[in-house]
């Protein structure tokens, strides 16, 4: 079985593509070995019977033309990027307010919920006087809680 | 396009600026609400007299005084007998001696609610719980002889 890189070399020497001196070692392989010229042979006859039926194309222009043709045709039907549009002020305020507002309500939400309650809000009165009363003066923030409770008959007197 | 949408937040970031927002609006009353205050007691004697017959007692405070008198009180005039203060947290209660006969104890609910509860002789009068904002008041009082009148101030410091 013949080794891979002598049938290529076999096909360049074909074709012509090898250098004088491995095409002499190409010639000799031939004149040796039966498989190696079985192969030249037939690779000469399938060259032979391809050429014959190719048709020869030749370019209206030059090479270099004709390609940088291509080149413009494939650069138009390319898709275009599209031009960022500029961003007016307005939404630009927007973004920034949207976020913001967001967080402001939220914040405020949590300060309500976490406050302590308003003043006069959760007022009880344990009392073992059935005699007092309580009363909530709202705008000066004060509570008063009266008793009928034995008066310190020696206050005034300095104790 | 690529532009814009590199200016717009991601719903992750969204999360982090609405936290760090509440933590920074929050932070400040949920610490309040932990720490202690800061309250003043007083023991007055209220009086229609211009005067006190006890040279010891003195006028009272002026902002007590218009805030007394905003009260359903018929006594014109108001002076104080003694004066406490005292530093309350949620730990534990604090108990103040005013007079031999008058007693109050303050205990911290959390937030802005206490609970006072008054003592007359020893004996448990009155237990009261409410809010008491920085500047607000309670007043506990009763009728005293000759048509005079006793009161317990307790009042936000801080």
């Amino acid at each position: 079985m013949m080794d891979g890189d002598v049938q290529i070399k076999l096909q360049s020497f074909v074709d012509g593509e090898l250098p004088e001196g491995e095409a002499r070692a190409m010639a000799n392989l031939m004149a040796q070995d039966r498989e190696a010229a079985a192969l030249v042979a037939e690779l000469k006859y399938t060259r032979q019977a391809l050429s014959g039926h190719e048709k020869g194309v030749r370019l209206p222009e030059s090479r270099e033309f004709f390609w940088s043709k291509i080149q413009r045709e494939i650069e138009r039907t390319a898709p275009v990027a599209p031009v960022p549009r500029p961003v007016s002020w307005l939404v630009r305020v927007r973004r920034i307010l949207t976020p913001v507002a967001a967080v402001a309500a939220v914040a405020i939400a949590g300060f309500i919920a976490t406050r302590p309650a308003s003043a006069g809000s959760g007022v009880e009165t344990s009392l073992s006087d059935p005699g007092a009363f309580t009363y909530r003066d709202f705008a000066s923030g004060t509570t008063l809680v009266w008793l009928s409770y034995p008066a310190e008959d020696t206050l005034a007197d300095g104790e | 396009m690529m532009a814009a949408m590199r200016t717009q937040l991601k719903p992750g970031g969204w999360m982090v600026w609405v936290v760090a927002f509440c933590c920074l609006f929050t932070a400040p009353v949920l610490l309040a609400d932990t720490a202690g205050m800061k309250l003043e007691a007083q023991l007055l004697w209220g009086t229609n007299d211009a005067t006190s017959p006890n040279p010891k007692h003195k006028p009272v405070d002026e902002d007590i005084r218009k805030k007394l008198k905003e009260l359903p009180l018929k006594w014109t005039n108001y002076f104080e007998e003694t004066r406490k203060s005292l530093d309350v947290t949620e730990a534990a209660a604090k108990r103040v001696t005013l007079s031999d006969r008058c007693d109050i104890e303050v205990k911290v609910l959390g937030g802005s609610k206490i609970e006072v509860t008054h003592f007359g002789k020893g004996e448990k009068v009155v237990k009261q719980t409410q809010n008491l904002p920085k500047g607000e008041m309670l007043v506990l009082g009763g009728n005293a002889p000759n048509s005079t009148a006793w009161l317990v101030i307790l009042k936000r410091v801080e």
